[in-house]
């Protein structure tokens, strides 16, 4: 639903733009500079373009910000660090993937700023340092993750057989440790404080027998209340972003890919081809997209991987239909065959001189993507075929209240959340557009 | 005409969900890998569903009519006419001398049914007792599964001298597997004079046999006999028939011969089928078409002959012509059977235990949702157009800005959330409680006058109507402004302007009309998103509409109701794309069908 509004760009269809996108993609070195200026005065969209830096932060540092195990932790006669078994131990690999973008945000920032320095000393253009300092970051994330997943190379200590939570740590003696900001884990479940709302306070001493341990987070408060076996919600929330931001980003590259390589087959060579790939996407379009993913991925298992790659293959046509019909235009453009009586092969003539000229349409369907796949994992959380219930994410908070409204802080906060990330990512999306809109370029 | 290849890829998708299915329960046991209790469903409901979907069969191409099923029936019949002990007794033969032809032919027979490692299970003699009960369970699934092809070469090697006892106990086992309803003892509801043969020879074989024990009837009876025969042949309702047999006319044994008599002498239709149902309801089982193991070589001779009695009216079934094989080809296979269903729309009934007709469940579940759809459909249109023509026309100034980022926060609210959020602020809670929480209905409704009833509907459809139109209506009134703005930008509404027309009658006369066109085929697209959506909605608000029921068949896993759902849905996508077309046709005289031709 989302791409209905990505259709909008007129440059697709309508005559009397062609000119004027032909004139743009002359001068292609300066085209995404222009989309950059038109961006900028798209106040809110400039806006929610920079939200979006918390939005990533908040997913990669979560495990910084809630987390119920200390940084360093003195237990009377040695100093540990059950922070790191957790970072580096995390359930879910996605966490592990965040983990390791958070580890390598500090090298990742000296080094990019260094690389920065020397490629403008040598005189390269803006877009394309930042290209590849962002590209950078992706390096380093990769190498962190393969170098701990080499087994060996991970820091253990004393604490790797034991969670640190229920750890027997007695009240008395003199114990010191740093912590994240928030106390709470976000599996941490706590049988006596279930269904609470917001603002209360986890009780100083628990009762039930256990009064001789004491756990680190003790008389916290839980900012946004507790769920349905005592989870702290801001704790889940705050993984939920994890999920969400990579349940969005994974599925739209996958449909991406799929789309932008099957549509520029079906627009470069026509004939058979294309009316082979045209049928195959009207019917895709044809069947409700939601059911079809609903059944497939309730038949086909629960889990957040699967979730993507659904969305992913079901989501395809719209983009492969957008770059199609972009693909049709520039084929007949002089220089596509320029590039062939240069004696490029097809394939080199699709991916380096066609397919990035018609990027445009599929570069403002990204944004809208991500929205719609975020709420789409919500809603497939909600239904209960989304992920396994200890995976933290907004739509199955929504579930726990789906039955009964007097938990109204487990309705009201996941949408809140829901609706601000849509918005951002829609906002981005339309600005997008709008600077991609040549009519709006003077 | 175009459609059709859009219409085969329906079917062709529809077919890969239901591919999904889960499978053989009896196959899960057996398996070793299996997962067990997957499913709930019996081996029996299995069975009969699966007969009824036609899944015995291959999925695309099917030549088992020009398969020899001779050797492997043979094999199979071995195996089925011994016990499992006797099989395990083999199976160690079989492991000591693999390589005798004999022994070869049955290890290859067996390394052809689908067994997890078989090899190194055969070699494991503390594995062949579960091996025994497996490879008897595999060859009930082969037998099933191979069905009408194999009964020829069954039947020959049951008539055919060289076969031993035990094999030919196999073989009616074998063949019993393989037909569902062997012989038809009665006639159908509405009886027809084709069945006559069918109904007729299965009685007089059954009558040959057992002539000489029944004694001669005396007059007397005879006539209260014809008159109670005339009675029922004249009673036109069918359970009124059954009240009469049950309650009021009671007959001894010796009674048959006359219904027999009747039956098998001059008679006509009526009179045919009430003597098969008397005759079918007071001789128990008249011809056994199975054997235990352990039995004599007289019986087996004589349920040989049952099934013969079997084979014999149905020889054009059993042995098909060339040109009926190679139809079979493609006519007799899994995907050709569903397709003719979705074509035909015989839907069939639901996997449930209910075993509702899946086209009745679609019905009813359709006739809430459809309501509500058009209802939202409306309110889209009547409400997005006007507020887009109100922010073109006032393009820049504070009314647009403010209006357009409204829409445009409403746009990024997911129509599920708006859901529950109404019901928490609107529903929930005793302060403000404006509409009902759930359901199209109030209780006892149904005793309102029509006025109170369609009021008390509106009110409870507010909500639900509400959420499904939210999000089409913003992405709708949006495109609408730009679409108006496109047209405004033209140069005949200069020229309009110039000529002297007002700035409304431009915007009215000239420019809505042409802006409207590309809002038209938005309808194509909008419909899809409200039918998926409804999934959401009606499950928050529970309504027992098409999202509902959809989701329900989802968690029962009610694959024939789900794939008519999924193929109802599409043709319902489709037919409104083909009215998309038309209404461009008709808004815009531009566009004409023979011009658009490629495109």
């Amino acid at each position: 639903m989302a791409e209905q509004l990505a259709q909008k760009n007129p440059a697709q269809e309508d005559p009397v733009q062609e000119s004027l996108v032909q004139e743009s993609t002359v001068r292609s070195e300066a085209y995404l500079d222009i989309v950059w200026r038109q961006f900028k005065k798209n106040r809110f969209a400039y806006i929610s373009l920079w939200l979006l830096l918390p939005t990533f932060l908040i997913a990669i540092l979560a495990s910084a910000l809630v987390s119920n195990q200390p940084f360093i932790f003195f237990d009377g006669d040695e100093v540990l660090f059950p922070w790191l078994r957790f970072i580096f131990n995390p359930e879910e690999p996605v966490d592990f993937f965040f983990n390791m973008a958070m580890l390598g945000l500090i090298p990742w920032a000296v080094a990019a700023v260094w690389t920065n320095r020397a490629w403008r000393r040598r005189g390269m253009p803006g877009r394309r340092r930042a290209l590849l300092v962002s590209a950078e970051y992706l390096a380093v994330i990769v190498a962190f993750s393969i170098l701990f997943l080499i087994p060996g190379v991970r820091p253990t200590n004393k604490y790797a057989a034991r969670s640190f939570h229920v750890d027997q740590f007695r009240s008395n003696g003199e114990k010191w440790g740093i912590f994240p900001p928030v106390r709470f884990g976000a599996g941490e479940p706590d049988i006596e404080s279930q269904f609470q709302p917001p603002f209360y306070r986890k009780p100083e001493t628990s009762s039930a027998g256990l009064a001789a341990y004491k756990d680190i987070n003790d008389g916290d408060l839980h900012l946004l209340g507790t769920d349905n076996i005592g989870r702290d919600v801001l704790a889940r929330m705050v993984y939920g972003t994890r999920i969400s931001m990579s349940v969005g980003f994974v599925a739209v590259s996958i449909y991406m890919t799929i789309g932008l390589i099957v549509g520029a087959i079906a627009g470069y060579f026509g004939g058979v081809t294309d009316m082979l790939i045209s049928r195959v996407i009207e019917v895709v379009l044809l069947f409700p997209a939601f059911f079809l993913i609903l059944i497939l991925v309730a038949m086909l298992g629960q889990s957040i991987y699967l979730i993507m790659i659904v969305i992913g293959i079901t989501r395809w046509p719209t983009i492969a239909r957008l770059i199609r019909g972009e693909v049709l235009k520039q084929r007949s453009i002089d220089y596509t065959y320029a590039a062939r009586a240069l004696g490029a092969s097809d394939f080199r003539v699709i991916f380096r001189h066609i397919l990035p000229n018609s990027l445009s349409p599929a570069m403002v369907a990204a944004p809208f993507g991500v929205a719609s796949a975020i709420i789409l994992e919500a809603s497939l959380s909600l239904l209960g075929f989304g992920v396994r219930p200890p995976t933290p994410t907004w739509g199955v908070l929504l579930q726990l209240a789906l039955g009964n409204y007097s938990y109204w802080w487990l309705i009201v906060i996941p949408s809140v959340a829901i609706f601000c990330t849509v918005t951002i990512f829609n906002l981005v999306g339309s600005g997008l557009r709008d600077a991609m809109d040549p009519r709006l370029r003077i | 005409m175009a459609m059709l290849p859009t219409l085969f890829g329906v079917t062709v998708v529809s077919f890969c969900i239901m591919q999904l299915a889960p499978g053989d329960p009896l196959r899960n046991s057996l398996t070793a890998t299996g997962e067990q209790g997957k499913s709930a469903m019996r081996r029996e409901a299995y069975l009969i569903q699966k007969r009824d979907l036609k899944l015995d069969k291959p999925l695309l191409l099917n030549f088992r009519a020009f398969h020899d099923y001779h050797e492997p029936l043979r094999q199979a019949a071995f195996f089925r006419g011994r016990s499992e002990e006797e099989i395990v007794e083999h199976l160690r033969r079989l492991v000591l001398d693999p390589d005798s032809s004999e022994h070869a032919a049955r290890i290859q027979y067996l390394k052809s049914l689908p067994f997890d490692d078989f090899d190194s299970r055969l070699s494991d003699p503390r594995k062949h007792a579960r091996l025994a009960t497996a490879i008897r369970g595999f060859i009930q699934m082969y037998c099933e599964d191979v069905g009408i092809y194999g009964v020829s070469a069954a039947v020959e090697l049951l008539t055919s001298a060289d076969s031993d006892l035990k094999l030919k106990i196999g073989l009616i086992d074998c063949v019993d597997m393989m037909v569902v309803e062997a012989h038809k003892f009665t006639y159908s509801r509405n009886p027809k004079e084709s069945e006559t043969p069918l109904v007729m020879g299965v009685w007089k074989t059954w009558w040959d046999r057992e002539q000489e024990n029944f004694p001669p009837l005396d007059e007397d009876r005879g006539k209260v006999l014809e008159e109670q025969l005339a009675t029922m042949s004249g009673e036109t309702s069918r359970t009124r028939l059954f009240e009469l047999l049950e309650e009021e006319y009671f007959y001894e044994r010796d009674d048959m011969r006359f219904f027999a008599e009747k039956l098998l002498g001059e008679s006509v239709l009526a009179e045919k089928s009430i003597c098969a149902v008397v005759l079918n309801l007071y001789i128990t089982r008249p011809l056994p078409t199975q054997v235990p193991l352990s039995i004599d070589e007289e019986r087996v001779r004589r349920v040989s002959e049952n099934w013969l009695a079997h084979y014999e009216p149905r020889r054009d079934i059993y042995q098909p012509t060339l040109g009926r094989k190679t139809r079979n080809i493609l006519a007799d296979t899994q995907y050709a059977h569903m397709v003719w269903r979705l074509v035909s729309f015989q839907f069939g009934r639901s996997a449930l235990k209910s075993k509702e007709f899946v086209s009745d469940k679609l019905w009813t579940a359709f006739a809430i949702s459809a309501p509500l759809m058009i209802m939202a459909e409306l309110v889209i249109y009547f409400v997005s157009i006007p507020l887009g023509i109100l922010c073109a026309v006032n393009r820049g100034n504070i009314i647009d800005r403010l209006l357009s980022l409204k829409l445009f926060l409403l746009y990024s609210v997911p129509p599920f959330v708006a859901g529950m959020l109404f019901l928490l602020f609107f529903c929930y809670g005793d302060y403000l409680k404006l509409f009902p929480m759930d359901r199209l209905h109030s209780e006892g409704a149904d005793d309102f006058g029509f006025v109170r009833y369609s009021l008390d509907y509106l009110w409870h459809a507010c909500l639900p109507v509400m959420c499904l139109s939210l999000f089409s209506l913003a992405a709708l009134a949006m495109y609408a402004r730009t679409s108006m703005l496109d047209v405004v930008g033209q140069d005949y509404i200069r020229t309009a302007r110039a000529k002297g027309v007002t700035r409304t009658g431009v915007v009215y006369k000239h420019a809505l009309r042409n802006a409207m066109i590309p809002i038209l085929t938005l309808l194509s697209n909008s419909l899809p998103a409200l039918l998926g959506g409804s999934v959401l909605i009606e499950v928050i608000f529970s309504i027992p509409g098409m999202g509902m029921l959809g989701w329900e068949s989802i968690m029962q896993k009610d694959f024939p109701t789900l794939m008519a759902l999924i193929y109802v849905q599409a043709i319902v996508v489709l037919l409104s794309i083909l009215l998309t077309d038309i209404l461009y046709v008709i808004v815009d005289p531009r566009i004409s069908f023979a011009a658009r031709g490629s495109s």
